[in-house]
């Protein structure tokens, strides 16, 4: 097991290295160009050609490749171009809004969504389940910045009830931090939901007849309750590998909630810098993020082990 | 004679006719039977061809020039004139939404069929080749460790905003997954007796792809791309929200939307149409690929 | 990373569960302030994007400023002296100036900050680097100027608000090359920047300093006291529209600098919101003109398109429905202003001349080669003039490539002086703050010296001749003779096509007083109950 554990580490090393090379290649040959747009609307052409070189962009690939390589695996991620301020301080800043998100949204689907699909398989072929299912199609198929301007509109600017806007640390209490953070985690966990919803119906359905689970309902084992629990952790494998991979769907719809409710987090410091070429901030923003979506899907592996005793590594 | 009495024929005797005391099975005609036996497909298919048929008759369908600008008219809420109102620069909103319906579609079913396209190929090669398995799966691995959005972004980000960039981004957010699906086709049938058989009697590899792995691979694969079809509508929707999608100067339902969000609050219609028809063709998408999914593999029937 | 921090979030959470806390808004202390664009670096000299300007306002102070009439008052200068042939200036600093460090101001610290702002101020500042002998510190608190020949418009090249604005800065932050951020941010000015709470892109604070020392004077745009009412100023940058509206109906933010023109109305509907015009002095819109490739080389050809354009649809779509917000603008300088002029404006006004137009493209030879127009999608100003051009560019039957960019990559793009199907350009938009087009001193737009000037790199040896004419202008009343005959010929050279003239509002809570219509937002004397 720990030898699985530790093959899988090192696994990922080749793979960060490609998106490490992926993502800086892609952005040395991108036609944009910083040093215009930091010198503003009024300056002239030659004001832009000296900060161009005063950035220091017309050093080889390579070169700049290691020289960054180097830098990243101590922990330095470089410097901003527009703000001067160093990466890793601009992504430690942000990421507290983000993680807050992605966690509630990650509570709230599963402790909804489960349930959900648990009673869809239980009313398996009623209205329920019809119902349960529709809603779930429903909630793959409305793009998330729709969801979140209705949300935005009915709850917080007619009834009032909650804020438009922003974020607050949880350190200032869990009633605004809630708050602020329901709305928008309502809508980016929509998908979510739905993906966690079906896979649970289908799984549980798969289980449910089962030879063995029908041979316990005929012995008149326990109550429906537990029988359900049993089947729930045979469930578990396939429900953990949704979350895992839906977690990128997540990270992508981080993105469009955070610019919709004015979150201060990772994934509106990812669009601003991408649309305004600012290299270091996109380059370790996009490798923290495949970084994180890593570690997600090795702690899925693991997760397997714990779940079902039959996958050994 | 009795209806008990054995019959004889040529020495062997047979049963009696039993009376036939059950009721005559209803005789469904074949479509209304298709019909009840797969209401998904049905409804999801219908919706998208209605969508098709917009799209490619938009001219008769009492539009005008989507892209005629009229500012002294613009923002005017849904009349008899403009059945959808116009927008901020006084354009008429149900055209544009009608003609929208063309990028939006031909965005969807481009990134599918490219995503599948190439998937499939480097799934080939992928399952076919070993030393090239490890090369190609890590490089999937690695693009897959970036989320979708992001890397689509990110090509937008390197290239003029155009529809075959917006294709070629969202195709490669989704075509590593192809990719992995067709390999573990190719994989799982490789082991197969026939194809090991096919193998040793000397038949081609070509021959064995196109007789033996494609066959297979094509009920997966029609249902995988009907969701990337449904997957790039929405992502193309989010690219335009974002600044990044297709350019604004041919309307798609995405950059409707994003044109109009500013004035969603007062103007809500310019949000709403293109939202409505994108939120129906892309559920209808979606119905459909659970359908093929049902129909074509009834052992996921019960499943997905 | 990510568990460490989810596992504080969690023992956050254990430990603070019922803490309450106190509305931020309603602290009568704090302004939340949301600003027209993303803050995303603080150096003035170095960028001259009008947001930044805005936020140096409050970090360092000036030697001069303009007031409401644009004329500018003593600020951190005492008194000063100049000779009658307008060559040798002496400046006196006033006593008891800080910095945010506590150090005292000295002429020194002026003269750096001077030579700094000279090489990037295209306007003003590059003329009087040219013109000048020598700038020398006198004494702790006097320095002086020396020019070569006559500069009597000193003053208003050490006050005026057009980016880039001389601020004063500590010397060893000043001396940093102008082509370089400054890293530091100790200013001269009523407020301290906090740095270690700005997320760019997000947020900025700004904390007041208690050893400024403001002027007696009331204030009046740059001139004057500038006395702040809040211990702490939080700019909130919300790019989409739709929430900065919600945040400001709901009080989450008690002021918006740009609020866009169609919810503009639901603002004014809403009680305890306040909507009024952000500064008399407005905007004029810019169709900006590749002078050095064809077709637009031709006089003829630019001369097709402004016969043909018609401001009201450009103002209409930068601005909506609002009837007040915008005029014509048969000219170049700002209306209500001293010096505007509709002399030679003709083809601006009246009835648009389409056919004339295609017939005079013909003439010039124009053989339907595709014009690159470069539209900055993520600005509404600019995509809205866009669209428009490039409706009315089909509509005198050009053959339009419409290019969406985002305004950084417009940015890149226009300082290209390569054909435009070698990564060059035609036409792309942008507008100047009226402020900045009241005379053709801070009027880099209309510099028509050819390859020295502006992006478009208009050449006029009429409108040349005429600027130099001013600046030697000896009354006002010789001054509006020539400049209405430079007017006149920006026009018929067509310089570039001024697309109308349109106002911004600002929104913000009624709690708040002391909110004055200015080019930029002024925060001294405003309060909040």
């Amino acid at each position: 097991m720990l030898a699985y554990f530790i093959r899988r580490v090192i696994a990922t090393v080749p793979v960060m290295l490609l998106v490490a090379l992926f993502v800086f290649s892609l952005l040395y040959i991108a036609p944009g160009d910083p040093a215009a747009i930091i010198a503003g609307d009024q300056a002239s052409p030659d004001d832009v050609e000296r900060i161009r070189a005063s950035l220091g962009l017309d050093r080889p690939f390579l070169v700049r490749f290691l020289e960054w390589l180097w830098h990243v695996l101590h922990g330095d991620l470089g410097t901003s171009i527009f703000t001067n301020l160093p990466v890793s301080h601009m992504i430690a800043q942000r990421i507290e809004p983000t993680v807050s998100l992605m966690s509630l949204t990650l509570i709230l689907s599963l402790t909804f969504a489960i349930p959900m699909g648990v009673i869809a398989a239980w009313k398996h072929g009623t209205l329920l389940d019809r119902a349960v299912m529709t809603l779930a199609v429903f909630g793959y198929s409305t793009p998330v910045f729709v969801v979140g301007y209705l949300l935005a509109y009915f709850f917080a600017l007619q009834l009032d009830w909650l804020p438009v806007q922003g974020f607050t640390s949880i350190t200032e209490g869990l009633g605004p931090f809630l708050r602020n953070l329901i709305l928008p985690a309502v809508a980016l966990g929509l998908i979510y939901m739905a993906l966690i919803a079906r896979i649970t119906r289908a799984t549980m359905l798969d289980v449910l007849s089962q030879d063995y689970v029908r041979t316990a309902k005929a012995k008149g084992v326990a109550q429906k309750g537990i029988l359900f629990v049993h089947a729930l952790k045979n469930a578990a494998v396939p429900i953990i590998t949704i979350v895992g991979i839906g977690f990128a769907t997540l990270i992508g719809g981080s993105v469009v909630t955070e610019s919709v409710f004015a979150i201060p987090g990772l994934g509106r410091l990812t669009v601003d810098a991408i649309l305004r070429r600012d290299y270091p901030v996109i380059q370790g923003v996009v490798l923290l993020f495949s970084f994180i979506y890593v570690v997600v899907n090795l702690a899925v592996d693991l997760l397997y082990t714990v779940f079902d005793p039959r996958i050994r590594y | 004679m009795s209806a008990f009495t054995a019959d004889a024929v040529d020495g062997h005797a047979v049963a009696p006719a039993l009376p036939n005391v059950l009721p005559e099975p209803k005789k469904r005609g074949k479509v209304m039977g298709f019909i009840n036996r797969h209401p998904t497909i049905v409804l999801g298919g219908t919706v998208v061809g209605l969508m098709i048929l917009m799209a490619i008759f938009a001219p008769l369908l009492f539009t005008v020039d989507p892209t005629a600008l009229a500012p002294a008219k613009r923002t005017r809420p849904p009349s008899e004139i403009y059945w959808f109102g116009t927008d901020m620069l006084g354009r008429d909103v149900y055209s544009r939404v009608i003609y929208g319906s063309r990028v939006s579609l031909t965005v969807g079913f481009s990134v599918a069929a490219v995503a599948s396209i190439i998937g499939t190929f480097l799934g080939l090669v992928a399952g076919f080749t070993r030393w090239m398995d490890t090369i190609v799966m890590r490089i999937m691995d690695g693009m897959m460790s970036i989320p979708g959005i992001l890397l689509a972004i990110a090509l937008m980000a390197l290239t003029r905003a155009s529809m075959k960039n917006v294709i070629i981004a969202l195709a490669a957010a989704e075509f590593p997954r192809v990719c992995r699906l067709v390999r573990g086709v190719v994989l799982s049938l490789r082991e197969q007796p026939y194809v090991e058989a096919a193998i040793a009697s000397g038949t081609r590899v070509p021959v064995i792809i196109w007789r033996h792995i494609l066959p297979n691979t094509l009920a997966p694969l029609m249902v995988q791309a009907t969701f990337i079809c449904a997957s790039a509508m929405i992502g193309e929707a989010t690219l335009s929200f974002l600044g990044a999608g297709t350019p604004p100067i041919i309307p798609s339902w995405g950059n409707i939307m994003a044109e109009g969000r500013a004035l969603w609050q007062v103007k809500p219609y310019i949000v709403f149409f293109p939202a409505i028809f994108l939120c129906l063709t892309v559920l209808a998408v979606n119905m459909l690929g659970d359908g093929l999914r049902d129909a074509l593999d009834p052992r996921l029937a019960k499943r997905l | 990373m990510r568990r460490r921090d989810f596992l504080r979030t969690t023992t956050g959470a254990a430990t603070l569960l019922a803490a309450p806390r106190i509305s931020r808004a309603a602290d009568s202390k704090v302004l939340r302030f949301v600003p027209q664009a993303n803050l995303a670096n603080l150096d003035p000299i170095w960028t001259t994007q009008y947001v930044v300007r805005n936020g140096s306002l409050l970090i360092w102070d000036t030697l001069y400023g303009v007031n409401s009439k644009l004329e500018p008052q003593p600020q951190m200068v005492e008194s000063h002296e100049v000779t009658p042939d307008f060559k040798t200036w002496t400046f006196r600093l006033r006593t008891g100036l800080k910095f945010h460090d506590n150090e005292p101001v000295l002429a020194k610290d002026a003269v750096a900050s001077i030579n700094r702002w000279m090489p990037r101020d295209n306007s003003m500042g590059v003329n009087i680097k040219q013109q000048l002998d020598a700038l020398d510190v006198v004494d702790d608190r006097t320095f002086r100027f020396r020019f070569k020949s006559p500069y009597p418009r000193l003053l208003f090249a050490l006050g005026k608000s057009s980016t880039p604005c001389l601020f004063i800065m500590p010397e060893r932050i000043a001396s940093t090359d102008p082509f370089k951020q400054i890293s530091d941010y100790v200013g001269s000015g009523p407020m301290k920047f906090k740095k270690d709470e700005w997320v760019p892109g997000s947020s900025a604070a700004f904390e007041r300093f208690a050893g400024y020392e403001p002027r007696a004077e009331k204030a009046s745009w740059l001139a004057g006291g500038k006395r702040i009412n809040f211990d702490r100023i939080e700019w909130q940058i919300l790019p989409d529209a739709s929430t900065a509206s919600g945040a400001l109906q709901n009080g989450e933010v008690d002021w918006w600098e740009t609020p866009s023109p169609d919810l503009v109305p639901l603002l004014k509907k809403t009680p305890g919101v306040m909507v009024d015009i952000a500064d008399p002095l407005g905007n004029i819109g810019s169709f900006r003109i590749n002078h050095l490739h064809p077709p637009f080389n031709d006089v003829r050809v630019r001369r097709a398109v402004q016969m043909a354009l018609s401001q009201e649809d450009y103002m209409r779509a930068v601005v909506g429905d609002d009837e007040s917000l915008w005029k014509g603008l048969p000219g170049f300088f700002t209306p209500d202003t001293p010096l505007y002029t509709e002399q030679g404006g003709e083809p601006l006004k009246g009835p648009r001349k389409y056919a004339e137009a295609r017939k005079l493209l013909a003439e010039a030879g124009y053989k339907n080669e595709p014009i690159i127009l470069l539209v900055a999608t993520d600005v509404a100003i600019t995509k809205a003039q866009g669209d428009v051009t490039a409706d009315l560019l089909k509509q005198i039957g050009m053959n339009v490539q419409y290019t969406a960019l985002d305004w950084g990559t417009v940015g890149q793009r226009r300082a290209s002086k390569e054909p435009p199907d070698k990564g060059g350009w035609h036409i792309f938009h942008t507008w100047h703050a009226g402020a900045d087009c009241v005379s053709p001193a801070p009027y880099t737009a209309l510099d028509a010296s050819g390859s020295t000037a502006w992006f478009g790199w208009p050449k006029s040896d009429a409108v040349e001749s005429k600027i130099v004419e001013w600046y030697q202008a000896s009354d006002p009343a010789a001054e509006k003779k020539i400049i209405g005959d430079l007017n006149q010929a920006a026009m018929e050279d067509v310089v570039y096509i001024p697309t109308g003239f349109f106002k911004f509002y600002q929104a913000w809570r009624k709690n708040l007083s002391g909110i004055v219509d200015a080019p930029f937002p002024v925060f001294w004397d405003v309060s909040k109950t």
